[in-house]
C-alpha cells in the first residue's frame, strides 16, 4: 500500500516536471499557437473556394463540408504530432545533460520513470492540440461538450503513442542537430499522406479513385497510420469518415500500445 | 547498505539509503531550486509535509534560502554544487556519495562545502564517501584510500598513513648565500625550497639535532614541517597530480605531431 503511494508520488513528480518545463519553453508554445493559425487561417481560408466541384452545372462541395471544416481535425493531429515528436528532444536533453542519472539512482523503477515522462509529454501535446479546438468557430465547426470530451480522449491516446514514438527516436538519434532535420522528414510526409489536406473522395469507387489520384499516392495514404487517426477525429468533430469509423480508434490505441512497449524495451536497454 | 537482493522491495530501501552527488551537474536547469528539490522528494516518495520541511532544512544548510525560487540556469557552479548536495541529503540517506564535489570550484566554496559535510558527519548518522584530487581536503576523514592507476595502494586513517608513508621535514632559511652553500655541502640530501630556503629530511632526530647545533648561528628561520597527506601521496606515487603529468605528456605528444606535420 505504502509502496503504491510512493510510486504514484514518483510518477506525479516526473509528470509534473515535464509540464513545468513545457510552460517555461516559450518557443514550443509559440509554435503550438502559430502553427494552427498558419494552417487554418492562411492555407485553409486560401484554399476554401477551390474545394468544390461542378456536377451537371451545379457548384457543390466535393464532400459535404467546407475545406476549413475538412482541414480542422487534421491540424489538431499536426499540432499533436509536432509536440509529441519534439518531445524526443527532452529525452535527449536529459541524457546529455546528466539529469537522467539523478532519476536512475532514485528508487523509482524504470518503467514508472518512462511512463511518467510519456504521460507528461502526452499531456503537453494534448494541450497543444486543444489550442486548435479554440479556433473551432473560425473554421465553422460547432462542437458540443460531448464531442470535445471524446475528441480530447482520442487526442490524448494519440499523443501518448506519438510521444512514445518520440522516445524511440531519441534512443536512436545522438544529437540535437540531427533531430531537427529528422523530425521534419518524419512529420511532414506523414502529415501530407494522411488524407489531411485532400480527401480520398468517398463518393467515388475504388477503381475511380485510382484514376483521380495515382495509385502510389492512394497506397501511401492507406498504409499511413496517421490517416486513420485524422479520420477518427473527423468522425468525432465534423461527423465525416472516409473509412470504417472503428478503424481509427483501433489504429490510435494500437499505436499507443505498440510504441510504448518498444519504448520500454529501448529504455531498459540504455 | 548491505547487499541488495534483486527483488524490488529491498532495492527500493537500498536506493533510498543512498545520496549521490555526481561530478557533473545533474540538476534540471529549467526548474527553480525549490522545484528541483520537490522533484527529488516526489521521486523518493516523500510525503508533502515532510518534503517541505526537509527542503527548507537542506536549503538553509547550504545557505541558498534566498535563491529558492530562482531558475537554476542562473546559478554559478558553486551554487549548483551546493544545491546538489542539498538535494542528495533531502531524503535523509545513510550514505552520501560525492564524486569530486569540489572540482572546478573556487577556494571559498570548497571550504564552505567541506564545512557542511563535516557538520553533517558529526551531527548525524551519515557516512560520507568522497573521491577527490585535492588530498588535503580529506584530512578530517576517518579512512583514506589512495588509488593509483585503478589499484588501491594505501588505506588507513590519515594519521596512520602519515606515520607510515609521510616524512617530517625541516624547513630553514640560511642567513646568506655562503651559509646555504655550506649547508648543501654538509647535507647532500637537502633540497632547495624557493630561492633562499632549504628543506631537510628530519625523521632522524639525532642527525637533525647535530645539524642544528652545528648551523644554528647561520640560520634566520627554522621550522618543522609535519608530514602532510600531500607528501604521503607524493612518496607513494612518486609524482604530483596525475592530471598534470598526463597533461604534459599530451602536450609533448601534440607538439610532436605538430613537428611531424611541418
Amino acid at each position: 500500500m505504502n509502496g503504491v503511494v510512493m510510486a504514484l508520488r514518483g510518477l506525479y513528480g516526473v509528470w509534473l516536471r515535464e509540464i513545468t518545463r513545457a510552460t517555461r519553453d516559450r518557443a514550443q508554445l509559440i509554435g503550438g499557437i502559430s502553427r494552427p493559425l498558419i494552417w487554418l487561417l492562411i492555407l485553409g481560408v486560401g484554399l476554401n473556394p477551390y474545394f468544390r466541384g461542378e456536377v451537371y452545372g451545379e457548384v457543390r462541395f466535393v464532400i459535404p463540408y467546407t475545406y476549413l471544416q475538412f482541414l480542422f481535425p487534421a491540424v489538431i493531429v499536426l499540432n499533436i504530432m509536432y509536440t509529441s515528436i519534439q518531445f524526443a528532444v527532452s529525452v535527449i536533453w536529459d541524457r546529455e545533460f546528466g539529469f537522467l542519472r539523478e532519476v536512475l539512482v532514485s528508487p523509482m523503477p524504470r518503467l514508472l520513470i518512462l511512463l511518467g515522462k510519456v504521460l507528461g509529454g502526452a499531456t503537453v501535446a494534448t494541450l497543444h492540440g486543444a489550442l486548435v479546438l479554440v479556433l473551432a468557430r473560425f473554421a465553422d465547426v460547432t462542437l458540443s461538450l460531448d464531442q470535445v470530451a471524446v475528441a480530447l480522449a482520442l487526442m490524448f491516446v494519440l499523443a501518448f503513442g506519438l510521444t512514445s514514438f518520440g522516445v524511440i527516436l531519441a534512443a536512436r538519434v545522438r544529437s540535437f542537430e540531427g533531430f531537427g532535420v529528422f523530425s521534419n522528414t518524419v512529420i511532414l510526409p506523414l502529415y501530407f499522406t494522411s488524407s489531411s489536406i485532400f480527401p480520398l473522395d468517398p463518393a467515388l469507387t475504388r477503381a475511380q479513385q485510382a484514376v483521380t489520384y495515382p495509385e502510389w499516392l492512394v497506397f501511401l495514404v492507406q498504409i499511413n497510420p496517421i490517416t486513420y487517426a485524422v479520420d477518427a477525429l473527423r468522425g468525432v468533430l465534423i461527423n465525416f469518415n472516409q473509412f470504417t469509423p472503428g478503424w481509427g480508434i483501433g489504429v490510435i490505441v494500437g499505436m499507443a500500445v505498440l510504441f510504448f512497449v518498444v519504448a520500454i524495451i529501448d529504455f531498459a536497454r540504455q | 547498505m548491505a547487499a541488495a537482493p534483486a527483488s524490488p522491495a529491498p532495492m527500493w530501501c537500498a536506493r533510498r539509503s543512498l545520496g549521490v552527488v555526481f561530478q557533473d551537474s545533474s540538476l534540471d536547469d529549467r526548474l527553480t531550486a525549490w522545484e528541483n528539490l520537490e522533484f527529488h522528494g516526489l521521486v523518493y516518495g516523500m510525503a508533502p509535509r515532510h518534503r517541505r520541511e526537509r527542503s527548507e532544512t537542506v536549503l538553509a544548510l547550504v545557505e541558498l534560502e534566498d535563491w529558492r525560487d530562482e531558475i537554476v540556469r542562473s546559478f554559478s557552479g558553486g551554487m549548483r554544487r551546493r544545491l546538489e548536495i542539498a538535494r542528495a541529503l533531502l531524503h535523509e540517506p545513510q550514505i552520501l556519495f560525492l564524486d569530486e564535489p569540489t572540482a572546478g570550484l573556487d577556494a571559498q566554496t570548497r571550504v564552505r562545502i567541506w564545512r557542511y559535510l563535516d557538520e553533517l558527519r558529526r551531527t548525524r548518522e551519515l557516512t560520507v564517501l568522497t573521491t577527490t584530487h585535492y588530498i588535503e581536503e580529506v584530512e578530517g576523514a576517518d579512512t583514506i584510500c589512495i588509488i593509483d592507476r585503478g589499484r588501491i595502494i594505501a588505506e588507513g586513517s590519515p594519521e596512520a598513513l602519515k606515520a607510515e608513508h609521510g616524512s617530517r621535514w625541516l624547513h630553514l632559511t640560511p642567513r646568506d648565500a655562503a651559509a646555504l652553500e655550506a649547508i648543501r655541502a654538509a647535507r647532500p640530501d637537502a633540497q632547495l625550497l624557493g630561492a633562499h630556503g632549504l628543506a631537510l629530511p628530519a625523521d632522524d632526530g639525532a642527525s637533525t639535532d647535530a645539524f642544528l647545533t652545528a648551523f644554528r648561528d647561520r640560520l634566520t628561520e627554522v621550522r618543522f614541517q609535519d608530514p602532510t597527506l600531500e607528501s604521503v601521496f607524493l612518496s607513494l606515487t612518486g609524482r604530483q597530480l596525475r592530471d598534470r603529468a598526463d597533461d604534459r605528456r599530451n602536450a609533448d605528444k601534440a607538439a610532436g605531431r605538430r613537428g611531424g606535420r611541418r
